[in-house]
């Protein structure tokens, strides 16, 4: 892949990006995200952390699990603040 | 072996500012963080650099000052960070709340800060989809906010750009002091050690521990917060927008009570909005001391949409896609410590900045600038007097 293939589309995240964020320091997707803001955007992830994992298993020489540690991830289905916050609106 | 002139123990927002001051300022600095850089309460806020919910005095003094050196640093750093100066808006629900309000910007216009009161018709014109019974707002003229984050990584470039050596994904595991009781070297993970006579302890919530390696108890405790993350959507309002009636008791009327749901206030549910330079908002937040869990619950995220309801009833549509739970370093008298500490000659501890972090980081470098080269750090602030409102001696 060349660096300027887009990884995290509803953040407009590129390769080169990613490599950049792994070269300053980043080891897991959750670092990665909070460098580059890929796997922030409306599917939360979905489409891009796996690209994001590959790239710093390769990077870094480290195992999927290394890369991606179960308890970052993210646990919240998109639901709209009418529904989140019907029970408490008074 | 080489010898550092200090070492920075974390690597948040406020480890970072410290490092860029002394490197700016020509020391040789380490700084050791356990992580990824901004990997702690740092990674979990919001932006905001506020002036609006600090008390009149040395409060809003200490924040001024850090607001201005805001300024001074989008000069210098490199690396993008989304610094915006939008001003902030507080809205008022009712008459009680406006008579405080109109004292507090009477006192805070008095002392020369850019703040005014808006009327109904006003507070509706600049924000169109307020609910129809806000009675009116507050503008703040100077408020500000960064991508934390991103202003973090900025800093630590450029310090690293001056020199400053990072130990990331390393933690210190003990200080080790002299014979005479000062600082001698600091132990981290790896095994390695390295030499310094200066330590500074910005561990922020897990700055207790560190202050144990040298027998302090540090009084700070983890006071969490959560945040619910919106879609990107239209635009729902124009800057930071916050409620009043939570900076009540903060302004003196100890004795007030919002017409809240039980629950909201049992979670200390202030409504914070927050748009981002990702065309989204952030909707802040809770207030709980529940240890070390930073865990989201249902609950909390229910009280903060309820809220954020309340204020723009247009927002029932729009999708929550995240929320994320942050840990505050808590002082009980809510000012940070940014002192020495006598019995431990070359031990600092800059931490303790409750929700004001990353506000007060820039200020906080300089005053620990001040304390470890003593030098005249040239802002306008009665030196002496902060630092010694600032002192850890202060609890004893
Ligand atoms: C919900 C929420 C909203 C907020 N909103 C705002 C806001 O709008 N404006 C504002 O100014 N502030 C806000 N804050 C407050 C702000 O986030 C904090 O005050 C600030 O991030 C604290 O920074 P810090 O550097 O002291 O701590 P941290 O960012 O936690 O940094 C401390 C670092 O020390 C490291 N560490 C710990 N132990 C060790 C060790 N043994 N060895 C090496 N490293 C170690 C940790 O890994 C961590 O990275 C908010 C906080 C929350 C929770
Ligand atoms: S593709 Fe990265 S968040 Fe959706």
């Amino acid at each position: 892949m060349k660096d300027d293939v887009i990884v995290c589309r509803c953040e407009e995240v590129t390769l080169g990006e990613i490599k950049e964020a792994i070269e300053a320091g980043a080891r897991t997707v959750t670092d990665v995200k909070r460098r580059t803001r890929a796997g922030m955007g409306l599917c939360q992830g979905k489409s891009c952390e796996i690209i994001v994992q590959r790239q710093l298993c390769k990077q870094l020489n480290l195992s999927s699990e290394e890369a991606h540690p179960a308890r970052d991830r993210a646990p919240v289905r998109p639901i709209s603040f009418g529904v989140l916050g019907d029970e408490y609106n008074d | 072996m080489i010898k550092y002139d200090a070492v920075i123990v974390g690597g948040g927002v406020i480890g970072s500012c410290i490092s860029y001051y002394l490197t700016e300022a020509g020391l040789k600095v380490a700084l050791v963080e356990k992580g990824d850089i901004a990997s702690g309460t740092t990674s979990s806020c919001d932006g905001n650099i506020l002036i609006s919910d600090k008390k009149p005095g040395f409060d809003t003094d200490l924040a001024a000052v850090s607001q201005n050196l805001f300024e001074e640093l989008d000069q210098k750093l490199d690396y993008e960070y989304d610094y915006t100066k939008k001003g902030s808006l507080y809205l008022i629900e009712s008459q009680e709340e406006w008579s405080v309000a109109e004292q507090f910007v009477k006192e805070q216009t008095a002392n020369g800060y850019a703040m005014r009161m808006l009327d109904y018709d006003q507070v509706h014109r600049d924000e169109p989809l307020l609910a129809d019974d806000i009675i009116g707002g507050i503008e703040i003229e100077t408020d500000a906010a960064v991508y934390p984050m991103a202003f973090t990584y900025s800093l630590i470039d450029k310090a690293c750009k001056n020199g400053l050596k990072l130990y990331n994904y390393n933690s210190v595991e003990d200080i080790i002091l002299d014979t005479k009781g000062q600082i001698e070297s600091v132990l981290l993970s790896g095994g390695e050690k390295i030499r310094t006579t200066n330590v500074i302890n910005a561990a922020g919530v897990w700055a207790p521990e560190i202050g144990q390696m040298v027998g302090l108890d540090i009084p700070i405790q983890p006071r969490q917060g959560q945040i619910l993350v919106a879609e990107r959507t239209r635009q729902v309002g124009k800057r930071k927008i916050v409620e009043f009636g939570y900076m009540m008791a903060k302004f003196g009327s100890k004795n007030y009570k919002r017409d809240i749901h039980p629950i909201l206030e049992k979670y200390g549910i202030a409504f914070v909005f927050e748009p981002t330079a990702a065309d989204n908002f952030l909707i802040g937040s809770s207030r709980q001391f529940v240890n070390f869990d930073n865990r989201i619950s249902i609950e909390v995220m229910k009280g903060l949409a309820a809220r954020a309801i309340r204020f723009f009833p247009s927002m029932k549509d729009i999708n929550v896609i995240r929320a994320y739970a942050g840990l505050r370093p808590y002082v009980n008298d809510h000012f940070p410590i940014v002192s020495a500490v006598e019995n431990v000659p070359g031990f600092y501890i800059a931490a303790g900045h409750e929700g004001d972090g990353i506000g007060l980081a820039p200020v906080t470098g300089k005053l620990v600038e001040h304390l470890i080269i003593g030098n005249d750090i040239n802002i306008p602030l009665d030196l002496d007097f902060a630092v010694q409102k600032l002192s850890f001696n202060r609890f004893f």
